[in-house]
């Protein structure tokens, strides 16, 4: 099993499944697709057996076939410990949300379709992480764009279509720069070594002028900070966030915007470690900047499912003013804290789906007290909201205390800053329980909600009992990451020298 | 001229494919003239058999390279992979005209052979550095679509259509021949690869015949400003004939401005670079933008293909090979997808009623599943969304320039590309997105449908395993680009 291709069989499981969906009755699909994406989930868990935790910082289960020879194109997968937390990640969310999905009434046509893109889009994500050709990663990062602006457009709420267009437009567009970006740093590969290249562990060995460098982390950066979000790029979020379907939100927030984030860290610092230590400041700033306002934007929604899309902007931030603290708390920070918002946004988005399955409003006026009750639900929305709000034993406890430790280590001042962050996310968590649990409603018409249970409670499950983990029990996923991190900083001392 | 003095045999063996498509046309002409009413089964079969040996000869002699008449004709693998190309998508073709034509009432027996004419022209052109053949290709070509364009007799669009584009034509070729003259002057020789490197006292002559040839060229590819004829002809031009033009069209007209281009920059290189430059960033950001606000999609689409000559032509701005390589690329995917794009609206005008508005688009995924996936593909790959051969074009053309360092470009590039993620996905969202009630009665025979699934499985595929295309398109350029 140490060979096992465990990176392109999980890509290739969903491609099989939406084949074999195509050819079924349309009942079948929900079916179909649940099994695929609990035997990715499965396949990922199992692949835990096999990875070499130890030597985490080292690409394993790596395949190479080769694409273009004359441009240094193949298809080059595999994972190290960064790309390996994602990657569980992604199999965990797309198993959440396809059970999930199976029960929304939202989801009640063109079922066949759906089904379709959802599990493309877990292949195109594994892709996304897997990949360590920059022009592959490319394809896939541009591929997720497609189901789900179908999703949006077509299984979204109201302003469905425009927030399709929106998402699409402004991802598409920004990441033309990074593709010019990718061509641009393989063209210098070419210059300075004589060969075309696309593959990461090249193009790390060109040299560029400082001006050059920066110029070409700004490439990457127009693409990622639109995808991350970092704020004055975040417009498409609430919008797409808002409007997407319960599991197609899930999705977008868990992963799709991990993948701005992920490829942040792995590209823009990887491959422009001197362009990364110049904009430092800024970058860290900028973070929180981002957590900041955020939090102010979320705390003024009326409409929960933009409540939850920016309380996701503000967490981003953390990830984002983490990961350019260039030091080791940092970095575990931003990357606890990617893997944990992926569940916490998840089970936020899925709470504000099941209540508006029974409401029928996603208004937080009209939302005030409505989980009364539903104790089991309540317990586990009074979960997810500590968590995503930072207290001890939560899952974004890491992220955010880390980050400020980390942020210690250079000023007092920047931790000051953090911390000041860290209480506007504390607020509009509160304010957000605050209208669910205490805020007084006739009860009348709640006594008859039946509470969570079946697949939603499963889903749900999935995102809380890992979440739980993350709090109490961090060092398992340190684990996964942390020779990685050791690794990397070295790389960028050697690079750009203390 | 020691060329003239010795005596050659022509080498007939590198012409068979187009002697053998000749031959099909007069094949085709005899029937027409000899029967009344031309029998359409036997004339598609005689094109059919004749395009199948004209393709099996090509692939056969694949290695056949070489010039001869004195230099009049060269093949080499630039023209084979064009020709293979034109040859394919004449055969596409012919799947979808009979219907389109016996539903608009317009089957006439000249549409064949005239078509074959088209065809021999486009093959020629792709296959020379003389002036003098260029210029009888270029009409041969040019004369088959006016009369294409004009074929739906009843149709005012049609007519009005292939009178601009004759006028518009007749002044591209009248200004290609003057400007020819001028090089002959300057040089005194027909091949163009001779003026080129010819080092002659009077550059002015040079300079201002390789303008005014170019600007000939320039208006048969629709670069703005010299586009005003494309839109109407487009429209007004039977679909089919849209498509062929957009296709096969593209790639001849193309072809000499790709052979010129590695002679021109080895004068030229900055005033190439620049004047080619800025006439690409006018025609893709015109382009896009005019298409933006089209209701008609037919029109649009015309428009779409302007911005496409326009990111073709930032490609042959630049001086290096992988320039080429991103042109010849870029022309082969824009030809497939040009044609497919065209073609779905060849199909759907069969229905009665249609009138290619864009609203009518709305709901398609549920009135003919088949042809919005298929559509959606297409769109999606004139989007340059990945993997598909638009996306690997434009990935190329990035990639020349920035090796060019010309970043100016590549944001033009990158703005016209998101000004048409406009109109791209409206069509997309209005297929897939909208419900309506009641079908579209339409019928599409099996072939058709299959063709035009064939046509997006290939944008895919040809996209997605890049190399299939690139080793023939790399060594094409590789053989242009002679230093």
């Amino acid at each position: 099993m140490e060979g096992f291709p465990f990176a392109s069989v999980s890509m290739l499981l969903p491609l099989v499944g939406s084949l074999i969906i195509l050819f079924l009755r349309e009942e079948l699909s929900k079916w179909v697709a649940s099994v695929v994406s609990f035997l990715v989930f499965v396949l990922s868990l199992l692949s835990l057996l096999f990875f070499d935790f130890s030597r985490a910082h080292r690409v394993q289960f790596e395949e190479r076939y080769t694409l273009v020879p004359e441009l240094g194109l193949s298809f080059h997968l595999g994972f190290d410990g960064l790309s390996y937390v994602m990657y569980i990640l992604t199999t965990l969310v797309s198993l959440s949300a396809i059970l999930w999905s199976t029960r929304d009434h939202q989801i009640s046509h063109r079922l066949k379709e759906y089904y379709i893109w959802f599990l493309l889009t877990e292949t195109f994500l594994i892709g996304v992480f897997a990949s360590l050709d920059l022009m592959v990663f490319y394809v896939f990062y541009e591929l997720t764009l497609v189901p789900m602006f179908f999703v949006i457009g077509i299984w979204g709420y109201k302003l469905r279509m425009y927030s399709a267009y929106k998402f699409f437009i402004y991802i598409f567009v920004s990441s033309l720069f990074l593709l010019l970006g990718i061509v641009s740093i393989a063209v210098v590969h070419y210059r300075q070594f004589g060969n075309f290249s696309f593959n990461y562990f090249d193009l790390i060995n060109n040299q560029y002028s400082l001006e050059f460098e920066v110029l070409m982390f700004l490439f990457f950066l127009i693409a990622f900070a639109v995808k991350t979000p970092i704020v004055p790029f975040h417009t498409w979020l609430p919008d797409a966030h808002g409007e997407a379907p319960t599991a197609g939100s899930v999705v977008l927030a868990a992963i799709l915007l991990k993948m701005g984030t992920y490829a942040l860290l792995r590209f823009n610092i990887g491959l422009f470690p001197e362009a990364s230590v110049f904009l430092m400041p800024i970058m860290v700033l900028w973070g929180i900047l981002t957590i900041v306002f955020a939090s102010w934007f979320t705390i003024s929604q009326s409409n929960v499912k933009r409540f939850v899309a920016y309380s996701s902007v503000s967490h981003m931030g953390f990830v984002v003013a983490g990961m350019f603290l260039l030091n080791v708390e940092g970095l575990r920070a931003s990357i606890t804290e990617m893997f944990a918002h992926g569940l916490t946004s998840s089970a936020l988005f899925m709470m504000a789906g099941f209540i508006y399955n029974r409401l029928h409003s996603f208004n937080m006026q009209a939302l005030r007290g409505s989980i009364k009750f539903m104790p089991v639900f309540a317990i586990l929305v009074a979960i997810t909201g500590f968590s995503s709000m930072g207290l001890p034993g939560g899952s974004s406890f890491w992220g955010k205390f880390l980050t400020i430790v980390g942020a210690r280590e250079y000023t007092l001042l920047l931790a000051f800053l953090v911390v000041v962050g860290a209480f506007f996310s504390a607020v509009y968590v509160l304010y957000l329980l605050k209208t669910l649990y205490l805020d007084a409603k006739e009860e009348s018409r709640l006594i008859h909600f039946t509470d969570l249970r079946g697949f939603k409670l499963t889903a749900f499950l999935l995102m809380v009992v890992p979440m739980l983990m993350v709090g109490f029990l961090p060092f398992l996923f340190f684990a996964f990451y942390d020779p990685y991190i050791q690794n990397f900083l070295q790389y960028l001392i050697l690079k750009v020298g203390g | 001229m020691e060329q003239f003095i010795r005596l050659e045999l022509p080498n007939l063996q590198l012409l068979l494919p187009e002697m053998v498509v000749l031959l099909t046309g007069f094949t085709l002409f005899s029937l027409d003239l000899l029967q009344r009413r031309i029998n359409h089964a036997l004339a598609v079969s005689v094109s059919l058999v004749g395009y199948l040996i004209a393709i099996f000869l090509l692939v056969f002699n694949w290695g056949a390279k070489g010039e001869t008449f004195y230099g009049l004709y060269r093949r080499d693998e630039f023209s084979s992979l064009m020709q293979a190309f034109m040859l394919l998508l004449t055969l596409l073709l012919l799947g979808f005209t009979y219907t389109y034509y016996k539903s608009k009432r317009s089957l006439f027996g000249e549409f064949y052979y005239i078509l074959n004419f088209a065809l021999v022209g486009g093959m020629f052109l792709v296959s020379s550095y003389n002036l003098v053949v260029l210029y009888v290709a270029l009409e041969a070509v040019s004369i088959s679509f006016y009369i294409l364009t004009a074929l739906l007799r009843s149709d005012f669009n049609s007519k009005e259509g292939a009178l601009k584009y004759l006028m518009l034509g007749g002044l591209s070729i009248a200004l290609a021949s003057y400007g020819a003259g001028f090089m002959y002057l300057y040089s005194g020789s027909l091949d163009l690869r001779y003026i080129l490197t010819h080092v002659g006292q009077n550059q002015y002559f040079l300079v201002l015949g390789l303008v005014l040839f170019l600007i000939g060229f320039a208006i048969k590819i629709g670069a703005v400003p010299f586009h005003f004829w494309l839109p109407d002809a487009y429209q007004g031009a039977p679909t089919p004939i849209t498509a062929y033009m957009a296709s096969v069209g593209k790639l001849a007209f193309f072809a000499p401005v790709v052979r010129l281009m590695p002679y021109v920059q080895e004068h030229f290189s900055y005033a190439w670079i620049t004047t080619v430059g800025v006439i690409s960033a006018i025609t893709m950001i015109y382009g896009n933008l005019v298409a933006l606000v089209q209701k008609d999609v037919k029109r649009l689409l015309a428009y779409s293909s302007i911005a496409h000559s326009g990111y073709i032509m930032a490609g042959i701005s630049v001086s290096e090979v992988i320039g080429l390589k991103a042109v010849i690329y870029f022309l082969l995917a824009y030809s497939l997808m040009g044609f497919g794009s065209f073609i779905v609206l060849a199909l759907l005008e069969k229905v009665p009623g249609w009138e290619n508005r864009l609203e009518q688009f709305s709901g398609m995924r549920f009135s003919a599943p088949w042809l919005a996936f298929s559509f959606m593909v297409i769109l999606l790959a004139l989007l340059g969304v990945p993997p598909t051969v638009g996306f690997v074009g434009k990935a190329l053309v990035f990639m020349a320039l920035s090796f060019e360092g010309l970043w100016w470009l590549a944001f033009i590039m990158i703005a016209a590309t998101g000004i048409s993620t406009g109109y791209y996905l409206r069509i997309t969202a209005l297929m897939f997105m909208k419900e309506v009630n009641g079908g579209l009665g339409l019928n599409a025979s099996g072939l058709e449908r299959s063709l035009l699934i064939l046509i997006a499985v290939g944008v895919v595929l040809l996209g997605a395993v890049p190399i299939i295309l690139w080793n023939f398109v790399s060594l094409s350029a590789d053989n242009l680009f002679v230093r």
